[in-house]
């Protein structure tokens, strides 16, 4: 793990800031901060995949979106308890999770990236038609039982959650699998080479992936209250959640984590001038350029300045 | 079942069209555009500017939309394409951030709500009893003609054939004395062409909203991964076999499934054929 003294502080300082906040902030800011948890989630799920492995996936909003309907559909249409249905959403969003690990045995790069987009718009069609009654068709559920009340709560919730599965993720990516993983990014055939299972190992990344992208998305689905198929399955959806990762820098956890609270505050700032969904002209533009201009995300920009102050000091 | 077959080829026409851009730049960079979709979305709303806000000429607004979708393709590959040095997975993202950018911009200019284009060329007639419009006919002519123009294009000047040796092989294309980078910019220049002119007929077809880029995008790619890398004819072939699926579905499963099998062949080809079913076999 080679865990230093500093990673415990660092990541106390994240959860207190965090805790902190509804002291600091207003009721509405508050709202926000609990979708910019949420967008965090989602992030850091996308980069325990695609920032590791290199396998792009364009279509998490596929793993997010099962992880959603089946606690909505349960708690919803069946009447099962909330405690019951979360980790049977987890558990199904995992085996989603293990469909799209599928075309990645045999194909990489751009066509596997394809294939998962052709799974995003294959369910999003899917959920219109197959047993309405189920999925309430084009409109989606409403009036879902929600797990708290209050900005506040919903925030303190969310939050947690937040601060729980990226020190878990972090965690996860500092042992010899995490190493693994990266080495994939790099040339599988060296890391097959040097004997280990690149199957196990993907299957291994899809698997944790798609268990924060299964809870993120059951308790998104249960802070909101309702869902629908065109708000969740969507292009725009799967470019906020990329861009939160590649603005914030893939593969680095923390990263992604920064990239959602920086694009969610971004397109809060604008609403003022932009009310609609022009807003996403600046904020595309922005992500656009910092992308061109360092791939690497916000957290090489500032480490690479610290670098640069460092060598002037000396 | 005439109707079945008249819709088929009219679709298949169009969807032809709108692929043939797509795989172009597919065949020459391996680099999917993800922003293909935009450049349809952009020619249908400066035609519609052009030719239905300003009250010129439609003539002109087709003349200014495929302006409009070469100048957007050369500007593409100078500032995005060229700096990201031939990183596909990089040029797939920074196109897909690019087209929501579109998408706003053209939010930001038009508004949200939906537009109807007014028929290309108004009126309907009456092929073996089955209703259609000369829009979608015109539609399909002309894609019948760009597609042909292509071929011989392709197939028979100096530039064509520098295309077809960039796309076999850019280093030995290189060597021959071909400039691989020009080639490359000819080739989105003409992509975004046709992708403008494709999206004016598209448009007409269904109707010009912000985010009409994401289906024809889907299509394109659809008819590009299932008939292979730098293939006309295979191009044309598929662009057939999913627009006569997508009518067979339509009339006589259910309207709501059309995307459906598209999606599912996708996948399954994919899987099982990752060089498309006419495709050639790629060296590495």
């Amino acid at each position: 793990m080679n865990l230093r003294w500093y990673h415990f502080l660092l990541w106390a300082a994240f959860a207190a800031t965090l805790m902190l906040m509804p002291e600091l902030v207003s009721k509405g800011t508050l709202r926000t901060m609990i979708f910019a948890c949420y967008l965090a989630i989602f992030a850091v799920s996308w980069d325990l995949l695609s920032g590791r492995t290199g396998y792009i996936s364009f279509g998490h909003p596929f793993l997010i979106g099962i992880g959603a309907y089946t606690t909505a559909i349960l708690s919803k249409r069946f009447d099962v308890p909330l405690e019951l249905s979360i980790p049977i959403a987890v558990v199904v969003t995992m085996i989603g999770g293990l469909i799209v690990l599928l075309p990645a045995l045999r194909i990489k790069g751009s066509y596997f990236a394809l294939v998962t987009l052709a799974y995003m718009e294959l369910i999003y069609q899917l959920t219109q038609v197959v047993r309405p009654d189920l999925t309430g068709g084009t409109r989606g559920i409403s009036g879902i039982e929600t797990l708290t009340r209050g900005a506040v709560n919903g925030y303190y919730l969310a939050a947690t959650l937040l601060i729980i599965l990226t020190i878990f993720s972090w965690a996860l990516m500092r042992t010899r699998i995490g190493t693994a993983l990266w080495a994939i990014g790099m040339n599988e055939e060296s890391v097959r080479g040097s004997g280990l299972s690149t199957t196990k190992l993907k299957c291994f990344a899809f698997l944790a992936s798609a268990f924060v992208a299964g809870l993120g998305g059951a308790f998104y689905v249960h802070y909101l209250g309702s869902i629908a198929p065109r708000a969740l399955f969507d292009i725009n959806f799967l470019f906020t959640i990329l861009v939160a990762v590649l603005i914030g820098g893939a593969g680095t956890i923390i990263g992604p984590v920064m990239g959602a609270f920086f694009l969610v505050f971004l397109l809060e700032w604008l609403r003022p001038w932009l009310p609609g969904a022009e807003r996403y002209f600046i904020y595309g533009l922005i992500a656009l350029v910092i992308y061109m201009y360092e791939p690497k995300g916000i957290i090489r920009i500032f480490s690479n300045l610290l670098g640069k102050l460092r060598g002037a000091n000396k | 079942m005439t109707q079945i077959i008249i819709q088929g080829l009219l679709l298949s026409g169009l969807y032809a069209l709108i692929a043939m851009g797509f795989m172009l730049i597919f065949s020459i960079g391996r680099v999917l555009n993800l922003a293909y979709g935009a450049y349809l979305m952009v020619g249908g709303y400066v035609y519609f500017w052009v030719s239905q806000q300003l009250g010129l000429p439609q003539i002109i607004g087709i003349a200014a939309a495929t302006m409009m979708g070469v100048i957007m393709g050369l500007l593409k590959h100078r500032l995005i394409v060229k700096p990201l040095k031939g990183d596909h997975v990089a040029v797939e993202i920074s196109t897909l951030i690019l087209a929501v950018v579109m998408q706003a911009g053209v939010v930001l200019v038009f508004g949200d709500a939906s537009k109807i284009l007014l028929p290309i060329v108004p009126g309907v007639t009456q092929i073996e009893g089955a209703a259609v419009t000369y829009n979608i006919l015109v539609a399909a002519i002309i894609s019948w003609i760009i597609i042909i123009g292509l071929y011989v294009f392709v197939r028979n000047t100096y530039t064509g054939r520098a295309m077809q040796a960039v796309s076999m092989d850019e280093k030995g294309a290189a060597i021959s004395g071909i400039d691989p980078d020009r080639v490359n910019l000819i080739t989105w220049g003409i992509s975004g062409g046709l992708g403008a002119v494709g999206g004016v007929f598209f448009a007409s077809y269904t109707q010009l909203s912000p985010t009409m880029w994401v289906g024809p995008l889907i299509i394109s790619v659809a008819i590009v991964i299932v008939g292979g890398i730098g293939s006309i004819m295979g191009t044309l072939i598929v662009a057939h076999i999913i627009g006569f699926l997508e009518v067979i579905v339509v009339a006589k499963l259910a309207p709501e499934l059309r995307g459906v099998f598209t999606m599912l062949l996708i996948i399954f080809v994919l899987v099982l054929r990752p060089q498309g079913l006419f495709g050639r076999e790629e060296a590495h």
